[in-house]
Order: C-alpha cells, then sequence, then structure tokens
C-alpha cells in the first residue's frame, strides 16, 4: 500500500477525477441523503452503461490520435435498421440482432477506415462526414419515427436483472444482466491496450505516426482495424441501448459525442493522442453521469442543465489539458 | 475558382433539364434570401480554418446571440437597434471566450470550440427557458426578408458587403498577413514578432460576431428565437468552407472561393426543395458531399506532392509505403 | 580495422533531373568510425537514404557484407544490421524508455502478447552495455535530448545493430554528453560494429573518426585514414576552392556604442552577463551548449526575457519583456531552427520576406504590395537569393537560400539590432560567404550585428569581439585578433575537462 500511495501516484489525473467525485457525491449526498445508497449505484451504473462503452470505443481512437463524432449516428442507424429489419422479417432472435447491429456497425466502421487510413482525410472532417451520412440515412428510412415493438425474446432481455435492491421508500433498483457487456469491454481493452502489442501500436501511432511507420508498424492496418472494431462494439452498444430503452429510437443518440469526448478527455485521455487508460475513462464518465443526473438534486433547474453541464466539461477539460501543457514544458531529466 | 464556376454551372444546367421549374425567377429569388444564412457564418469558419484551427461553436453563438437580442428587443419596447449592438456584443464575448482558451490556455480549437458550443447553446437554453421567445416587433421581419428597391434582399447585401470586407481584411491588411502567416506556422509567426494571442483573439471574436450577424438574420427570418436553430449549419459551413479550398491545416483561404461555395451549396439546398426531397435526405447528402470533396482534394494532393522534394519525413513515409 | 561491412560503388541517384548522387564509392570497416562529411547539398543525405534503403539507386552496387543488396527495403537493411539514427530519433514521447528500446525486438519477434518484463530486461541490458544511465520506467518525453539519443542507440544496439549510422549526432548536445556519446561510441567500436556519423564539425570529425569521406556535388572528394588530412586539407576538399581564412576589422574609426547589457541573468539560464557592442562591431558569442550563449539572444529578443540586468540601446535604458518590445526596438533575431521557427515553407518568398515588417507597409488604408514586391526583388538580388521570381514557396529553396529568405525577412525590418543563432548551419559554402560578407556590411553601416555560434572557424574569421560562455557566466572575453581557432577550441574545451564540472 505504501509503493501506491508515492505523490506521483497521488495527483495522477485520474486521482483527481476521483477527489472530484467523492466532493461531488458529498455535495449530493448532504442535499439528498438518500443518494448514498445500493439504488444509487445501481442507477448511477445503469445511466452509464452505454456511455463507457462508447466512451471505450472513443478513448481508444483518441489514443492513436484520431477522433470520432460519428458513432452517435451509426449508433441510431445500426439499431433502428436491426429492429425495423427483425421486425419486418419476423426475426426474433436474440443472437442475430447483436450480430446483425455488429455488423452494420462494422461496415460504417469501414467507410471511416477508409477515409482517415486510406485517404488521410483529417478524421474529425471524416467522421463528421461520416456522421451526417449515417444519421441522414437513418433518418431517411425512419422518417424520423421511432419504433416500439421489439421483437419478443430480444425485449425479454431488457427484464432480466442480476439482482435489485429496494430501498427504504419502497422504490426498487434492478441492476440489468447487461451491465456484464461494459465490465467485460473493460477488460478487454485494458488487456489489448497494455499487453498487446496491436494495442502498444496504438500507443505508438498517436505519439508520432511516422516514427511508428519506420518502426515497422503497420499504420494503416492498425488503424482499419481499430475503427472497424469500434464500429462493431458501437453497433452492439447500439442494440443494447435499443433493448434497454425498449424502442428504436433513430436520433435520440444525436448529440451525445460532446459528453463521451469531454468524459474521456476529463479522464486522463490527451486530445492530441498518446495517453489514456480505461480507469481513466471510466472516472470520466462516472463523473460526467453524475453532474447530468444529480443536477436536480443541486437544485438546478432544468434549462440551466445543459449549460452547467458545458461549463463542467470546459473546466475539466482545460484542466487535463494544462496539465498536459506543464508536463511538456517541465524540466528534462 | 474555375472549377467551382464550372460546378455552379452545372448544376443549374441538370436542375434546368430535370425540373424546369428550378429556373423560375422566385426559385432564385428565394435562394438570395436563403444562404447568406448559412454563407455568412461559413465566413467565420474560414477564418478560424485559415489561423489552423476551426470553430464547431458557431451555430451554438448565433442562437445565443439572436436569443439575447430578442430578449433585449422585448425589454426595451422593441428598439430593434439595441437588440442588434446586444447580439452583436455576445457574439464578440463567445468568441473571445473561444479565442482566450485557444490563444492563451493552449487547449486544441477543437475541443474548445466543441464545448464552447455546448456552453452557448446551453446558456441560450437557460435564457429561453426552453420555447421560443416571440413577440417581437413586426419590423424585425423586414431584414430576412425584406429588400432594396424590391430587387436585392437586404440579406443579399449583407452578405455582399460582408464578403468584400472579409476580402479586403485578409488581402490588404496587417491582420489578413498576420493570420495566413500564424496558420501556416505558429512557431515561426511568432519568432518573426507576430503577436499570436492577439492574432487568436481577433478571428475567433469576428467569426463570433459573425455567428451573431447570422444569428441576427435567423431571427430576422422567423420572427422568434429559439436554441437550436440551424443545427445542421455546422456541417454545412464546414462542407462550404472545404469545397471553397481552405486547407483544414490552415495558412490559406479565399473569400471568393467561399463565397461562391455557399451559393453551390445552395443552389444544391434549392434542388432538393424543388424535387421534393426532405431534410433528411439533405443531411445525408452533405455528408456524401463533405466525404467526396475531401477524398478527392486528398487524391489531387497526393498526386502533387509526389513531384515536390519537401521535407525527409514526408519523403520517407511516401517510400515507406510504396 | 575489420574487414568490410559495407561498400558502395559507383552509386549514381537522381531526382527529377536533379543529379544528387553521381557515382559514390564508399567503404566501411567493421569495428571503425568513419565520418561522411561535406557541406549541404553534396548528398549526404540521399546517400544514408540509399544505405538505407529508403531509397533505390539509380545506378551502382550496395554490397553489405559482400552480399549484394539489390531492391533493397529499410526493413531489409535493418536485418542485414544497418541502422540509421535520424535526428529527430524516430522515438516515442509518450512510452517509456524501457519501451522504445525494446520496440524493435518485440515487433522483429512478431509476438501478439507485450512483455513487459521482458522489455525492461532488455532495455536495462542494452543501456548497460553502453553505460547509459535512464529510469526505463521514464516517459521519453520527460528526457533531455541527449537521454532520448541514447534511447535511440540502445535501440539500435537491442536490434542487433552492426552498422550504426548517426545523422548529425552532436548537434543539440553539450559538450559533455557529447563526451559521453564518443564514449559509447567507442566502446560499440570495441565490439565490432561499423559506424557511420554524418556531421560537418572539423574539430569533432578529428577527434573521433578513424576514416574519413568527403563528398562534394554528389561525388567522392577524399576519402582515407584521418591521418592523411589536416586542416586546410580537410576545407579544401570539402568546399573545392582554397578558403582564405581572413578575419574581419572594422573599419571606420566612429565608435559609438549601441549595445550595452550589465549583470543580465535569468535563472538556469546566465548569470551576470555584461558586454558592450559598438558600431562596426561584430560580436561572437559561443560555448558549449547549456552555457548560455543562445539563451541570451533568446533574451534580447524576448523569447525567453532576462529576469533582471540593463539593456541600453544608443546609451538609452530600455526594456525587453516579450518578442513585442523587442520588435518595437526594431531588433531582429534569426533562430537555429530555419525549418520550424523561421520560415513559413508553404508561403511564397514573397510573404516570408515581409512577415516581419508587415505594418511598414500599410499605408493609405491597406497593404501596399507593390511595394513590397519592390523590397522583396530587391533582397533576392542584393543577396543573391538563387529563386528564379518571389512567387515560390519557400520549402523549394535550398538550405542556403533559405537561411538568405530569413536574414532578408530580418534585414527588411531596417533592424538596429540583428542576432544571428547558428547563421550558417546546413548552409553550402558559397551562400555562406555571401551571408558573412552581409554581416560585415551591415556591421559597418551601424547596425549591430551579434553571431552566436559553435562554429569556431567562423567567429575567429568574422567577429571582432568574442565572448566565451560558461555554465551562463561569461568565462573569457577576447579581440579575435588575438586568437585563433585551435587556441579557442582549447580554451572551450580545455578549461571544462580541467574543472571537471
Amino acid at each position: 500500500m505504501g509503493r501506491f500511495l508515492t505523490r506521483k501516484n497521488l495527483t495522477r489525473n485520474e486521482m483527481l477525477v476521483v477527489y472530484i467525485i467523492a466532493a461531488l457525491s458529498l455535495m449530493i449526498g448532504a442535499v439528498n441523503s438518500a443518494f448514498f445508497s445500493m439504488g444509487t449505484v445501481i442507477d448511477t451504473a445503469r445511466s452509464m452503461l452505454v456511455t463507457v462503452i462508447f466512451a471505450l470505443c472513443e478513448m481508444a481512437i483518441i489514443i492513436s490520435g484520431g477522433i470520432d463524432v460519428s458513432f452517435p449516428a451509426i449508433a441510431c442507424f445500426s439499431l433502428y435498421s436491426t429492429i425495423a429489419f427483425m421486425n419486418a422479417y419476423h426475426i426474433d432472435s436474440v443472437a442475430f440482432a447483436f450480430f446483425f447491429s455488429g455488423f452494420l456497425g462494422l461496415l460504417w466502421g469501414a467507410l471511416n477506415a477508409i477515409l482517415i487510413a486510406k485517404f488521410r482525410i483529417p478524421a474529425l472532417i471524416a467522421t463528421l462526414g461520416t456522421s451526417s451520412l449515417a444519421s441522414g440515412a437513418i433518418l431517411v428510412i425512419s422518417g424520423g419515427k421511432e419504433i416500439s415493438m421489439i421483437p419478443p425474446s430480444v425485449d425479454a432481455l431488457s427484464q432480466q436483472f442480476l439482482f435489485s435492491v429496494t430501498n427504504a421508500s419502497g422504490v426498487k433498483s434492478s441492476l440489468t444482466v447487461f451491465i456484464l457487456l461494459p465490465a467485460a469491454l473493460c477488460l478487454l481493452f485494458h488487456f489489448v491496450l497494455r499487453h498487446t502489442m496491436f494495442g502498444r501500436g496504438i500507443y505508438a501511432i498517436g505519439g508520432d505516426a511516422d516514427a511508428a511507420r519506420i518502426e515497422g508498424f503497420n499504420v494503416f492496418r492498425t488503424q482499419c482495424i481499430l475503427y472497424m472494431a469500434a464500429g462493431l462494439i458501437i453497433g452492439i452498444a447500439a442494440i443494447t441501448h435499443a433493448i434497454l430503452m425498449r424502442n428504436a429510437n433513430p436520433s435520440n443518440l444525436m448529440g451525445s459525442e460532446m459528453m463521451v469526448i469531454a468524459a474521456v478527455v476529463i479522464g486522463g485521455t490527451r486530445i492530441t493522442g498518446g495517453h489514456g487508460s480505461v480507469v481513466g475513462t471510466v472516472l470520466g464518465v462516472l463523473l460526467i453521469t453524475l453532474v447530468s443526473n444529480n443536477l436536480i438534486m443541486l437544485n438546478v433547474p432544468n434549462y440551466w442543465q445543459t449549460f452547467a453541464v458545458g461549463l463542467i466539461i470546459v473546466i475539466g477539460t482545460s484542466i487535463t489539458s494544462l496539465r498536459a501543457k506543464r508536463i511538456a514544458l517541465s524540466p528534462k531529466i | 475558382m474555375l472549377a467551382l464556376f464550372g460546378i455552379a454551372l452545372g448544376i443549374i444546367a441538370i436542375m434546368a433539364f430535370a425540373d424546369p421549374a428550378f429556373l423560375k425567377g422566385s426559385n432564385f429569388r428565394s435562394m438570395a434570401f436563403q444562404f447568406p444564412e448559412f454563407g455568412i457564418l461559413s465566413f467565420g469558419m474560414m477564418l478560424c480554418m485559415i489561423s489552423g484551427g476551426i470553430d464547431l461553436s458557431l451555430v451554438g453563438a448565433a442562437n445565443l446571440s439572436g436569443i439575447v437580442a430578442a430578449v433585449v428587443i422585448l425589454s426595451t419596447g422593441g428598439s430593434i437597434a439595441v437588440g442588434i449592438a446586444a447580439a452583436l456584443l455576445v457574439g464578440a464575448v463567445c468568441g473571445l471566450f473561444n479565442g482566450y482558451l485557444i490563444g492563451q490556455l493552449q487547449i486544441p480549437a477543437m475541443l474548445v470550440t466543441l464545448c464552447g458550443g455546448q456552453l452557448f447553446t446551453g446558456l441560450g437554453m437557460a435564457i429561453t427557458k426552453g420555447p421560443a421567445i416571440t413577440g417581437l416587433p413586426e419590423q424585425i421581419l423586414v431584414l430576412s426578408n425584406g429588400t432594396v428597391g424590391g430587387v436585392l434582399p437586404y440579406a443579399l447585401l449583407l452578405f455582399i458587403l460582408i464578403a468584400l470586407a472579409l476580402g479586403f481584411l485578409l488581402k490588404s491588411t496587417v491582420y489578413g498577413q498576420h493570420l495566413c502567416l500564424m496558420g501556416s506556422n505558429p512557431t515561426a509567426s511568432r519568432y518573426s514578432g507576430i503577436n499570436n494571442l492577439h492574432v487568436t483573439l481577433l478571428t475567433y471574436m469576428t467569426s463570433g460576431i459573425l455567428a451573431a450577424v447570422s444569428g441576427i438574420l435567423i431571427l430576422s427570418h422567423y420572427g422568434s428565437a429559439k436554441s437550436d436553430y440551424g443545427m445542421s449549419y455546422t456541417l454545412l459551413s464546414l462542407l462550404i468552407v472545404v469545397l471553397g479550398g481552405v486547407a483544414p491545416a490552415g495558412g490559406r483561404g479565399r473569400v471568393s472561393c467561399v463565397a461562391l461555395s455557399a451559393v453551390i451549396l445552395q443552389l444544391i439546398s434549392s434542388a432538393f426543395n424543388v424535387l421534393r426531397f426532405n431534410s433528411f435526405v439533405k443531411t445525408f447528402v452533405w455528408g456524401l458531399l463533405l466525404v467526396i470533396v475531401m477524398v478527392a482534394q486528398s487524391v489531387i494532393q497526393k498526386e502533387a506532392y509526389q513531384f515536390l522534394n519537401i521535407r525527409r519525413k514526408n519523403y520517407e513515409k511516401d517510400h515507406q509505403q510504396a | 580495422m575489420g574487414e568490410t561491412f559495407l561498400e558502395l560503388k559507383g552509386i549514381k541517384k537522381s531526382f527529377g533531373g536533379v543529379k544528387a548522387l553521381r557515382g559514390v564509392d564508399l567503404t566501411v570497416n567493421k569495428g571503425e568510425i568513419h565520418c561522411l562529411a561535406g557541406e549541404n547539398g553534396c548528398g549526404k543525405s540521399t546517400l544514408i537514404k540509399v544505405i538505407s534503403g529508403a531509397h533505390a539507386a539509380d545506378e551502382g552496387e550496395v554490397r553489405i557484407e559482400g552480399k549484394l543488396m539489390q531492391n533493397f527495403s529499410p526493413i531489409d537493411a535493418i536485418r542485414m544490421g544497418v541502422q540509421v539514427i535520424y535526428q529527430d530519433f524516430a522515438i516515442f514521447p509518450n512510452l517509456t524508455v524501457a519501451e522504445n528500446i525494446a520496440m524493435n525486438r518485440a515487433l522483429e519477434s512478431g509476438r501478439k502478447r507485450m512483455d513487459w518484463k521482458e522489455s525492461r530486461k532488455l532495455a536495462v541490458g542494452a543501456m548497460e552495455q553502453i553505460g547509459a544511465r535512464i529510469d526505463p520506467d521514464a516517459l521519453v518525453e520527460r528526457l533531455s535530448v541527449a537521454h532520448k539519443q541514447m534511447v535511440a542507440i540502445c535501440r539500435a544496439i537491442l536490434g542487433e545493430a552492426r552498422l550504426l549510422i548517426l545523422d548529425e549526432p552532436t548537434t543539440a548536445l553539450t559538450a559533455k554528453e557529447v563526451e559521453s556519446l564518443f564514449a559509447v561510441l567507442k566502446k560499440l567500436k570495441a565490439k565490432g560494429i561499423a559506424i557511420m556519423i554524418v556531421t560537418h564539425k572539423i574539430d569533432e570529425i578529428f577527434e573521433i573518426a578513424d576514416r574519413l569521406t568527403i563528398l562534394r556535388n554528389g561525388e567522392n572528394a577524399a576519402s582515407g585514414d584521418i591521418g592523411e588530412f589536416d586542416r586546410p586539407a580537410f576545407i579544401k576538399h570539402m568546399t573545392g576552392r582554397e578558403i582564405l581564412e581572413t578575419k574581419y576589422r572594422p573599419e571606420n574609426p566612429d565608435r559609438e556604442e549601441i549595445l550595452r547589457v550589465e549583470g543580465l541573468t535569468r535563472r538556469g539560464a546566465f548569470e551576470n552577463v555584461s558586454f558592450a557592442l559598438n558600431r562596426g562591431d561584430v560580436l561572437g558569442i559561443t560555448g558549449l551548449l547549456g552555457s548560455g550563449r543562445g539563451e541570451i539572444g533568446e533574451a534580447l529578443f524576448g523569447l525567453a526575457p532576462a529576469e533582471s540586468g540593463r539593456i541600453f540601446l544608443h546609451g538609452k535604458e530600455i526594456r525587453i519583456r516579450s518578442v513585442g518590445d523587442a520588435a518595437a526596438h526594431r531588433f531582429a533575431y534569426v533562430p537555429e531552427d530555419r525549418l520550424t521557427q523561421g520560415l513559413f515553407l508553404e508561403r511564397s518568398i514573397s510573404d516570408n520576406i515581409a512577415a516581419a515588417s508587415v505594418r511598414s507597409y500599410f499605408r493609405h488604408g491597406r497593404l501596399q504590395h507593390g511595394a513590397i514586391y519592390d523590397a522583396v526583388v530587391g533582397w533576392i538580388r542584393k543577396i543573391s537569393i538563387a529563386a528564379p521570381s518571389p512567387a515560390p514557396p519557400a520549402r523549394t529553396l535550398s538550405g542556403g537560400n533559405q537561411q538568405k529568405v530569413v536574414i532578408a525577412k530580418w534585414l527588411n525590418t531596417d533592424p538596429a539590432l540583428l542576432i544571428l543563432n547558428g547563421p550558417t548551419v546546413g548552409v553550402d559554402v558559397g551562400a555562406k560567404a555571401d551571408i558573412h560578407q552581409l554581416l560585415h556590411q551591415l556591421a559597418q553601416s551601424g547596425v549591430g550585428v551579434i553571431v552566436i555560434s559553435d562554429d569556431l572557424s567562423e567567429l575567429v574569421q568574422n567577429c571582432n569581439q568574442i565572448i566565451l560562455m560558461r555554465s551562463g557566466r561569461i568565462g573569457l572575453e577576447l579581440e579575435s585578433a588575438e586568437t585563433d581557432e585551435a587556441a579557442l577550441s582549447g580554451m572551450l574545451n580545455g578549461k571544462v575537462r580541467k574543472e571537471g564540472s
């Protein structure tokens, strides 16, 4: 334990986020004592579920030096198309739902890969383009309307829970079995990023893409796999979202790119690339989720919420950016 | 530049063929009223890109300015001039906020303006508390919907004036030169005695003011102010700027090309209306166009670079991949 | 020496009509340190790229250990043991030292798993081999340039380099670090590794090289054992002409004071620096890297201002707190790294030359482009910039011409004081002479000229006053008339060794 409690570790970016989360929790708990309960943990976990998955993908992409603002659109496209398709052809298979949605996500991810890896289009612009393509396409297909009918066996999943707790006022909170998905993905991402050459390649490319090429990393292949895998995972996250929400909405995920990117950056991933960790990202998502869920608790009126979240994001990302700069300018050993 | 003219004429020709209604005078008239809204926004995007950054908060700033204008107009008992002044001030402040974070704290522009946009929109929402602000005096509609002598829409006139002013700014002022130099190499510009911070602040402040002008036009167009008008304009202005030949890396850009590019996009937009495409299709096509333009530019650039002897790194990179 | 490791015969290479190499021969033996010298533009870089497989020669043979290499890629060259360490090292700032060092091996082995323990072991082993003491878990971005270079070298050794090529390795090193580097190279040499150093620094060549090859204009000018060469012969081969080594003397008797600094101090950079510059003087400031020589220039130009001390311009006290202040007093600064600090590569020569004086062309409410054009054309003519017109982008120019553009940029501001940091680094000999002559003319006409350089012959010949910095303080002040390059070198290096600092 003593080895862990060094000054370097205690001031790491991730620890700062922990402190802020702690402070925030205390503030919220002071106003609402019901906050410190298992029910809250379950509810928060439920809110974070899909966001964490998005954030993990975004983190990996940003570490590699890129960025992706198309994932909400890809998600909307995948989930809606899957549900619509399944309804139209009376397919009622859980496996199909996941495979199909994942596959659609993979295809969009491949488009990103081609634009960014092959044509060297700046990632921001390329994914903005993909975002429009995907969201435009799905809005045309859906006519802007959501589907509330989910194939039964798929829908049944939304009622599978790991466990439940009931709080003092008799409100029951249940932890959906889907929580296993982001948990598994966290472990997977951590393993790949830290313990495989592919993952180290992602960091290398983010650190210096030219050097990575000279060293012998296949930058093209790594980027392709990265964007395509991200697409696949996003597709899976998308259908998860639809199942949990019990409907297929072609546009309600749009606009979440901001929060996800902010969560990732606050968690220590530098927007310029080369740095980032799973732990930090999860903490970042936790912070953002706590803030947006509990502003009501802190007496922030509804219409101030967008601003409040935005403010916190600005402050959070400013702090992280400044830290990164300070490190860059500090005396060299 | 010639290429853009060609594209514009090409589109007109195709549309004339597809649906003669396109060539009606009234169609061109309505186009002339429409495109200044996002055209002026694109100029803001152009300036920021030339400086080596980007401004994703333009729409948020525009809406916020419009909202503030509406509030001021209503609270001063209908004084439109004061409202407009307030809006411009808000735009400038938004721009300064962005410029400060980018120029002084050196946080990447993409991140700052993405968050800034959220902030501005959020502020707008906080002020309106949700629904649009209405009940503005009738004269407000004149700006966006009225004309000079029944022929030239005020909006178009404004667009032309701004285009001329910006063109002059870029070509014939100290700031314009400094902007291009800083966008080309911020280290060298600092070493050449150029005050990068001033240039950045001015740039984003200007784009903020341009956003405010656009916001005023939007306010005038609809006669009401809301925090989420024109959400698609961010992508649209990016597309216009990229099509207009502004390099995302910074240091280059011509007002005339961007202006023409805005016209082209208006032509396409109108073509969709005439062909009765709905707005969802438009979003799809904007995305498609952005992708096509970027791919085309990438391919053309690669050809050009292969002839030129540039720095070792790029040389090695090309050879490694070959 | 050992047997031949690398043999080049008749290497020819052209780029679109420009003959970079016109038939170059080269041999490098195992266990020898071979220096490749030549002026900028002589073909050194191209030759390295041919050896490393980055470029294919148009004609000629490349043999590594007797084996003929044809159509080989950099990876093939690496497999044969050829490793190049470029000036920017190509290492990853966001990864640890250990990871960087072991990276080659990890990739070579084709393993999918990242073995942290193994990497660390390998890295520590490599560092021990050359005596480097760096924390293997530190992120490379926190390392000094010298340590980064060590990391790059360790990586190369771990990659079983048999021929190590270093491209201008001592550019950013302090004297002590250069010593460490040379010690490392000698250790490697003892193991039978062939080492090739590309450099233009005459002193270092004489210190470390066993054999030497000089290129000029894409051809062999000379090669052989180091013992066969002396300074004059060396210069003659590099430049192709006898360089008259003359010394600059100010001509007019009017020696009013232009600049005086008293007690300038910036913690960690320099301390209590005082000197005076009179009309006609060309002041040279030298010292080992880290001695404060470059930092004084940066302080005077406001890039990293002094914390205390006084500055007097023409007798009046002024404050320099920012680049803006410096520009307001018409100070000019030609930086060390022209590519990243001095030039706008994508912009035209005209834009570059006008870059520091744009404001002065704003008259009658607009920029006077005609006046800018005239001024630029004037400079192109006056200082012989080899460009067809002011229009082409700056990146199309050669190093010497690029440097002239940077100088023209500042001359166009009509400066009162011109500070140049490494003004002729990577500049061909013709342009070098032009630049020196220009500096003399400026000094004569009343512009204060300060030259910061590590090129001792440049200083001795072109400055009449020389200041030698040592650990942030002024070590010596001399008239160039009283000394020569050898003595200066001795003062620079000898004293440091004795102090053992």
